[in-house]
């Protein structure tokens, strides 16, 4: 599991492509045509699955979001590097200091 | 006004 300490607010994120991605009532459910799992993201993971598109900031992406969300900074930061530690670990995303030059 | 903050999470289902 990646943590704060583990990454800098100016890595970038962006998605792996060639997912299956699907709305289901309000939530995000994807299926990985790597390793066959499907996955539920939720609300909120969907909405930051949106966001990380096209290669963003980890910074930017957590000013984007306490934009619109009533949450803390630490606590923002803390949820979304966890989230996407795990994303990481799934193969579902990219994340590093070289991913918007690709 | 900010919408409610909700903990994002990676639900791995089991099929």
């Amino acid at each position: 599991m990646i943590t704060n300490g583990m990454v800098s607010m100016n890595d970038y994120v962006v998605q792996v492509k060639g997912n299956i991605v699907s709305d289901m009532g309000g939530e995000k459910v994807m299926l990985s045509i790597q390793n066959g799992k499907y996955y539920n993201l939720g609300e909120m993971g969907g909405i930051i699955w949106d966001l990380v598109e096209v290669p963003i900031s980890i910074g930017q992406l957590i000013t984007t979001l306490m934009t619109e969300y009533d949450v803390e900074q630490s606590e923002c930061q803390r949820q979304v590097v966890s989230f996407l530690g795990h994303l990481l670990e799934e193969g579902l995303v990219h994340l590093g200091a070289d991913v918007h030059r690709e | 006004m900010k919408k409610e903050w909700q903990k994002p999470e990676l639900e791995v289902l089991d099929v």
